[in-house]
Order: C-alpha cells, then structure tokens, then sequence
C-alpha cells in the first residue's frame, strides 16, 4: 500500500513540477558554457538596479543551446560566443535577421582574441604566429572539425598568413600547415585541450581565447604560465541577441532589451573587462590597459568575408580546412 | 464432500488437455489419478482445486456447483508436486499461512494458529521443527509439512500432486503408508495424481487410469488389474504381453493354426490377444497352443523371464518361467494363456 | 626438477575440486592481477576525486558545496531519484511480474522493450523525448498552449531518467521470478490469500533481494545519469542541472574544487549504496543462505 502511495505521491510530483510558475518579471539567458562566472556577476549588478527580476541562466555549448531554443527551451535572450550560432536562430525564424543592428558594435558588447599560453619563462621564445610554425615547437589547440574555439584559431592563423604572404594561397596553405603539422594531438574540445597542455604538460603553447587564457593561468598558476599575446589576431564577436519569438511570447521585450543594453553601461562593461574579456567603451578599457596588451585585430568580414563565406571556403566538407587537416 | 466432474472438457491454446471426463468422488475416499504424462491427470487435479477453469462442463462440490468459484472459494488443501514451501518462513509461518491471511472473525489469534500448527506438526510427526526453514529440512519433512499446512485450513478436499514424486523410493514408501493412515486419521476426501502404478494400486481406495485427456477406468485396485476394460489399461497397469490374433467359429486363431482358446462370444475378424506373462501354462506338444522360439532370457527375483519370438512374422511376447527351466536361445516353448482378454482391432481410419 | 615439482600435480587425485584448483603460484598472479587492475581502475581514481575535492582544504570544499547552484543541482538530483526509483519499482514488478507469471501475445515484444534503454544510447534516450515533446515535434504545440512544461524543465528531466533506468529493477526481477514460477503463488492462493496477500506475503519476500538490488543499481544511476539529462535539461542553472551536469560545468569553468566536491558526493553516494547492500546482507545473511538453497 505504502508503495502505492509513493507512486501516486511521484505522480503528482510530476504533474505539478509541470506547470510552471507564474510569469513574473523574469529572463532565461541561454550563455555560452564558460561564461557562468562572468554573469553570475553581471546578473547581481543588474538585479540591484532592478530590484524584484530574476535572471535564470542556462550555460552550454551555443551550438546545443540554439538547437535547443528551437525545440522549445524558452531562452529570452543568448548571449553566444559564435555569430553562426545566432545566425541559426535566424534561420529558424527565432531571431530577426537584422540583429546586429539592434546593438552597438554588431551587437558584441565584449570581444575576444584567440591568444598564447605559454609554459613560465617562455623557453622556446614564443612571440607570434610565425614561432608556431617553426621546427620543434610543440603546438596545442583543439580539433577545429569539432571545435568553434579551433576555427578562431585557424582562421586567425590563416588571416595573419594572408597578410604576410599577401594573399599567396599556396604560401598561406604551407603556413597553416606547418602550424597543424606541429600539434601533437587534436582534442575535441577546449576544456579537453587545457588538460593535455596544463595536466598531461604536452606542449609548448595552448592557443585559446584570450578570455580564458587568464582563467587558466588562475586555475594552474601564474608562476606556471604566461600568456603571450600575437601582433594581430582575429576579432571574436560575442554576440548578445534578443530571442524575438520567446520574448513576444513571455512578453518579456523590454526587460530582455534593458538587460542587454546594462552589458554596455560602464558598470557592465567593468565586471566583463575582470572576466578577461575586452571591452569597447573607451573610459573602463583604458583602467584595464595593463591587463590587455596592444593587439591589431581583423574581421571575418573584412579578412574573409564574412561567416557564410568562410563556411563555404573553408569549413564545408572537403574545403580549405579538410585539406590541411587531411594533409598533417 | 462429495465432488462429481461433469462432462469437463479442458483446452490450452485450442489443444484439449481433457476431453469430456467425468468422474465421481466419494465423500471420504482416497483415490488415485493415474496415467503416464501428458494423460491429463494434473490438469484434472487443478480444475478441481479452482488453479484452472473447465473450457466446458462443471464441477460439483456436494450438491454445489463450484465451477465458478475461486480457489480461495473452494476451500481445498493442494500440495504442490515440489511442495511451494515458503522458503522465507519458518515451518509454523508455513503452517498457520492460511489462517493468518484469513479476515475478520474467521480469522483465529496468533496464540491459536501457533497452537494450531503445533498440533499439526505433531500430526505429520515433525514436532520441535517450527523454527526451521524449508531449506533446512530433508525432501520428507518438507513433504509433510506442506501437507500439515493444505491441512490446516480445514479443507473439504485434500488435493495431491505426485506427492512422493521428488523423494527416493525407500521415502516414498514409508510415506504412502503414513499418508494412508492420516487419511483413516482425519477422513478427508482426498485425491491425489501419480504416474506410478504401484503407488496408486497399494493406496487408493479407487483408481482412476487416464490416458490421452479421457478416463479409461475407474475401479479398485482388483478391478483394473484383474479386468483391465482397455488395451491401454492392461498395457499401462502391471506387465502384459499382447499378439495380434482372428477370431473364426467362435476360436482364437493366430495365422493359419488355432491355439486352443474359444471365444464363443466374441465377434469374428482381427483382435488382440492380451495377457499377462504369469497368467500361462507351459505345454508339451502343440496342438492348439502358442509356440516360439527364444529370442531372450533373463532372471527376475523368484522367476525367469523368457522373450518369444512367435510365427514368421516374430512377434515378440514376454512369459514368465519357473526359475528351473532352462529355456536356451532358439529353443521352441509352447504354452497357452490361461488368463487372457480379447480387443477387437479398431479400424485405422476411424 | 625434483620431487616437489611432481608432488604439487598429486592431490589431484584425491582433492574433490582439484580439477579446478590452480598451483600456488598460478593462484597469486591471478589474485595480483584482479587486484592491480582493481586498484588502478576503480579504487585510484576513487582516491584522486576526493584528493582533488580537498585540495584547497576543508573550508574550500563546503564552501563549493554551499554554493546556491551547486545546492540546487543537489536537490533536484534527489528529487529526480525521488520519483524515478519508485515509478521504476512499481512499473518493473508489474512488467517481471506479467512477463515471468503469465503467457501472452506480444511477451517477447515486450522483454525486448524493457531492455531498449539498455540497447540505445542515453543521448537517443534524450533525443527521443526532444522529439516527443519538442516544440518542433508532435506533442509539443497541444502541451504549449496548455501552459505545460516538459522538455527543460524538472518532469522532461524525470522522464529521461525513468527512461533509462527502466530496466534495472526489471531486468533484476524478470529471471528471478521465472526461476521461481508460480508454485508459491498458486499454494497461498489455494491457502486462502487474496491477491494482495500474496503480493505481500509470498511474492515480495521471495524477489526481495532482487529487488533491493535492483533499485539500488536503479537509484545510483537515476542521481547518475548525464547523456539523456544532459540533453533535456536546458542547462538552466539553479534550476534544471541534475549533479552530473554540474560537474562538468563546473570543470569547465576551471573549478576543480568545485567539480570534484560535488563528485565527492556522487561518489560517496556510491559507496553508501555500496555499504548498505554489504550491511543488509550481513545482516540477513542467515536468512539469505535459507531462502536461497532449495
């Protein structure tokens, strides 16, 4: 009998954890998977300013939260780390299609840059994409097939290899090749990566965000690495984005435009510089000058041509990529 | 309690497990279900207990029909043929199961159904064992005691399913007189299945030979030995020997040569001669007699048992022999049955 | 080559089990290999995840611990446990108990449907209820304008897990009970008991060590399933991570403390269910020897 009792007890359980709660004023932000910390943060600063808002965050891959937006997680706004991301959301009719237009700066409150970690004292003398390249040098990033934190990092190679060779294919592909050819092992992931380079200690140089390159260097200590940081880079947009079919339905619009616009107020662009990542307004960048070294950065846009065309050039199947992943 | 079988017919998945049997028992008799597997004697046994509902036909229990009454309903101690002890309880759990799952006034104290099962352990003699577990006992203790616990609800039918099956011959004998005497005990009537045919004949006040879901003969164990009504009875109780045979005028003809039995009764054509391999006598000369040649001979206890082969066709029979006789191979014996029964040959195609 | 070479092959002939009695030292390699392997694979990664929990000290590890996320992930581990667990008890009992007791149409259809989740990967697993309750799918616009929430939210995450752990109590009983028959059903029966009685006298006590055992396998992974949670739950933090989830955001976010704290727990979790099976059956081991021989 007892056990009847649970089950129908279980039941109502489920029954009742099925309705969901009345809509209060309140947000779902669907985050990219390390950005916790960082709007943990953001999201105590706002709430102060707007007493009685609650601010829920679901953090994972961009790529599983956009497919998940589309099968029904009712996420108000994203803030990503890959345009592409929001792109899909797009095409899926979730988001308006001019949504870089909706905020400053293509809608990228904060950027980062693929960047180096280096072992503590830089032995092999690691200053710039060309010393990765070089014989001897043991490279570590992820598998760029599985891994949007390796595209960056290819394509930033690849971007600095056109300027050097002045947009001579053949001198560009032997570049980046040399570069995957010196990668001991191809990780699927990020995280994945940072453990071969910090636990395993294979390696010379991690190539990560610039972002987490500070993370991690906390986690394993600073007197055990360094970060280097390359003469130019490529320019990696976080993207923030209103998620217009789940704000119109929880009606929901003006909070979710308030919040984004609080991650371009000083005292939002303040708490993203301390998380590692750099900042557009001119005032908070120059406090954290010292944290963020001089960096010329160039665009998807302006270097490739934008994010379709780089798919189609680069990433689809046996594009640029498949053949220098191909020919390691 | 009287229990009359009406015209029970029993099919699993379209397949007749008992086809029109009826049967009835005595208040107070022990009778046996007795036939090789596959008779349709356990199905029998559970229809009666209410584990299985007759397809047609019903069951009576007195002047009740109980055929659609549930085997709680019933009121009937069943042992199991692997006895189902409840091998978490102790013997008295065991014992007093079915009157501590009873409801309400019926339902005596847990001081009475502890003294109740006291008494009955002292009934199968297995006093002082209460505490054990079914898997501390031996394959008789257990056997007793699921017959303390059918019997301590009191049953109207005590039902029993090759009781003495699992446990080796010297157990079983021992305890088929014990079950004879708690039978003249206590007078429940009481049916119990066994395939052994000696079981049933020392046992059972009648016997009931069933083959192939129908009942071939009830009757006391004189009866089916002494005047078995069917080839399968004589063939499946004691030993016999049979050969196929004619009857003309009236005399009992195998080939072209009569062999000394008249049966004036009898309709002329092809039959078979059975008898049993004791029931002979030994001839000198053969002017109406069986006669054939030694195939086999073997010593049996007191008696030595002779196979022949008879005519050209070699049928083999078995008789049996004073221990004396010398019977050496493809030696020729004539004898002539002296206790004999003719069945008419039944057609093939009906 | 002397005698004691010849002697050790001896007690063959008179050692009942000598046939499967290795020499001595055929004995200590094997003995050393299971417990070199054990020790490797089991017990030193056991070691380092509590190592690494407190590796910043005491205080750092509650300090994770108490954490409002990390709670969170906790408590709804617990509540998912809570309702899977029993659900999968009664649905396995009446599933080993209809496949075991009784003939019917379609029986083996359905044994081989308990043992789907066991078959599928755990992200199928998830994937299959994304496709049932999805807003793209075909229940999901009738539970949406019904104002219910499945799929990232607490019941999708229920529903996962009763998924995959089906077959554990099920599987636990269904040999079980055919090995035991009907026999004892069918004497309480015609001893008078009622349907519940023999449920409850004879039917439970018999399968009840299968059944302790199979709700515990069921339990541990209810609270330690990560592919098909991970793929209804939404990740919303403090609201849908189960535990598992939350150990791995956490490691990627370079908390190690924080990860290997709460799979301390996870662990722990482990080695109660561990201790507790070893405690019933020291406990009730004389009654286990009695029921178990026949």
């Amino acid at each position: 009998m007892k056990r009847l009792l649970l089950a129908g007890v279980a039941l109502a359980g489920l029954v009742l954890a099925a309705v969901p709660a009345s809509a209060a004023e309140k947000l779902l932000n669907a985050s990219y998977d390390v950005g916790r910390e960082l709007f943990a943060q953001v999201n105590k600063a706002f709430i102060e300013k707007h007493p009685g808002i609650t601010i829920d965050q679901s953090h994972a891959g961009t790529s599983k939260l956009a497919r998940s937006i589309v099968e029904g997680l009712g996420a108000d706004v994203v803030t990503f780390n890959q345009v592409p991301d929001v792109d899909f959301l797009v095409k899926q009719g979730f988001v308006s299609a001019d949504w870089q237009k909706d905020f400053a700066n293509n809608a990228s409150p904060f950027y980062s840059l693929p960047s180096f970690l280096v072992r503590a004292g830089n032995p092999k003398n690691i200053k710039d994409w060309d010393d990765l390249a070089r014989e001897g040098v043991q490279v570590i990033f992820p598998n760029p097939k599985t891994s949007g934190n390796a595209r960056y990092t290819y394509l930033a190679a690849t971007a600095y290899a056109k300027e050097k060779f002045k947009g001579d294919e053949a001198q560009v592909k032997e570049f980046v090749s040399k570069i995957f050819a010196n990668v001991p092992v191809f990780d699927t992931g990020g995280r994945a990566a940072t453990t071969t380079f910090a636990e395993r200690g294979i390696g010379d140089v991690l190539i990560t965000f610039e972002s987490e390159t500070q993370g991690i260097a906390r986690e394993y200590g600073t007197d055990k690495y360094q970060q280097v940081v390359p003469s130019v880079s490529l320019l990696a947009e976080f993207p923030v984005a209103i998620v217009d079919k789940v704000a119109d339905e929880h009606g929901t619009r003006e909070l979710a435009k308030t919040y984004l616009d609080f991650l371009y107020t000083p005292e939002g662009q303040k708490i993203e510089g301390e998380n590692g990542l750099r900042v557009r307004d001119e005032k908070i960048a120059a406090e954290f000058k010292d944290k963020f070294p001089e960096v010329r950065l160039v665009t998807v846009e302006d270097a490739f041509g934008g994010w379709e065309k780089v798919q189609k050039d680069h990433f689809a199947e046996d594009a640029l990529l498949d053949e220098i992943y191909g020919n390691r | 309690m009287e229990v009359r079988v009406a015209n029970v017919r029993k099919e699993f998945d379209r397949f007749p497990a008992l086809r029109d049997v009826s049967l009835d028992i005595r208040s107070g008799e022990l009778i046996a279900l007795l036939g090789p597997s596959g008779s349709g004697k356990t199905t029998l046994l559970r229809l009666i207990a209410g584990l299985e509902r007759p397809t047609t036909g019903k069951i009576f229990f007195g002047d009740e029909d109980a055929s659609s009454k549930t085997i709680q309903e019933r009121n009937v101690g069943f042992v199991f043929q692997h006895y189902a002890l409840f091998r978490h309880m102790t013997v008295a759990d065991n014992i007093g199961f079915g009157l501590k799952v009873r409801h309400g006034a019926t339902r005596p104290s847990n001081e009475e159904i502890r003294r109740r099962a006291s008494e009955l352990l002292d009934l199968v003699q297995l006093s002082g064992l209460e505490k054990r577990y079914p898997a501390q006992l031996s394959g008789g203790q257990r056997q007793r005691v699921a017959l303390a616990r059918a019997m301590a609800i009191e049953p109207k039918v005590l039902l029993l399913d090759e009781p003495f099956g699992a446990l080796d011959a010297q157990v079983r004998r021992e305890l088929r007189r014990w079950l004879r005497d708690i039978h003249d005990t206590t007078g429940h009537t009481t049916v119990f299945v066994t395939h052994d045919q000696e079981e049933a004949l020392e046992l059972a006040d009648r016997v009931v030979v069933m083959s192939q879901g129908q009942i071939e003969q009830i009757g006391s164990a004189d009866e089916v030995y002494d005047t078995p009504n069917s080839p399968f009875v004589f063939g499946f109780i004691g030993e016999s020997s049979s050969l196929p045979v004619r009857i003309t005028d009236g005399q009992v003809w195998i080939a072209d040569r009569p062999i000394g039995l008249s049966a004036p009764n009898h309709p002329a054509g092809d039959a078979l001669l059975y008898f049993r391999p004791h029931d002979i006598e030994l001839l000198d000369g053969c002017s109406g007699c069986i006669a054939g040649t030694v195939a086999a001979s073997r010593r049996v206890a007191g008696t030595r048992r002779v196979e022949l082969e008879i005519g050209g066709e070699r049928q083999r029979v078995e008789i049996e022999l004073p221990v004396d006789h010398i019977a050496t191979q493809k030696s020729r014996i004539a004898f002539r049955p002296s206790r004999w029964k003719l069945f008419p040959v039944k057609s093939t195609g009906n | 080559m002397a005698d004691p070479e010849i002697k050790s092959y001896e007690p063959m002939h008179d050692n009942p089990s000598a046939a499967v009695t290795e020499s001595r030292s055929a004995r200590t390699v094997l003995m050393t290999v299971a417990f070199v392997f054990l020790g490797i694979f089991l017990l030193l990664p056991l070691i380092i995840v509590f190592k690494e929990a407190f590796a910043k000290g005491v205080g750092a590890y509650f300090a994770s611990l108490n954490d409002h996320d990390t709670l969170s992930a906790i408590h709804l581990t617990l509540l998912v446990a809570v309702i899977a667990v029993p659900l999968n008890v009664v649905f396995g009992i009446a599933a080993a108990w209809a496949i075991a007791k009784f003939e019917f149409k379609g029986k083996a259809f359905l044994t081989t449907l308990i043992d789907l989740p066991f078959s599928v990967s755990p992200v199928i697993s998830g994937l299959v209820y994304v496709l049932l309750f999805g807003a793209q799918a075909m229940l999901g616009p009738w539970l949406k304008s019904h104002g219910i929430e499945i799929l990232f939210a607490v019941p999708g995450i229920v529903l996962a897990t009763v998924f995959v752990t089906f077959p554990f109590v099920a599987r636990e009983l269904i040999p079980l009970m055919q090995e035991q028959g009907t026999g004892d059903e069918e004497a309480a029966l015609s001893l008078g008991a009622n349907g519940w009685q023999v449920f409850r006298y004879v039917t439970l006590p018999n399968i009840k060590w299968g059944l302790l055992y199979g709700v515990l396998l069921c339990n541990a992974r209810a609270m330690g399933e990560f592919g098909a949670v991970s793929v209804v739950s939404g990740h919303i933090r403090g609201m849908t991570n189960t535990m598992p989830l939350h150990v791995e955001i956490l490691y990627n976010e370079y908390n190690a403390v924080g990860a290997f704290a709460v799979a301390s727990l996870l662990a722990g979790l482990a080695l109660v269910t561990l201790i507790l099976k070893t405690v019933l059956e020291m406990r009730y081991g004389a009654e286990l020897a009695a029921t178990r021989g026949h």
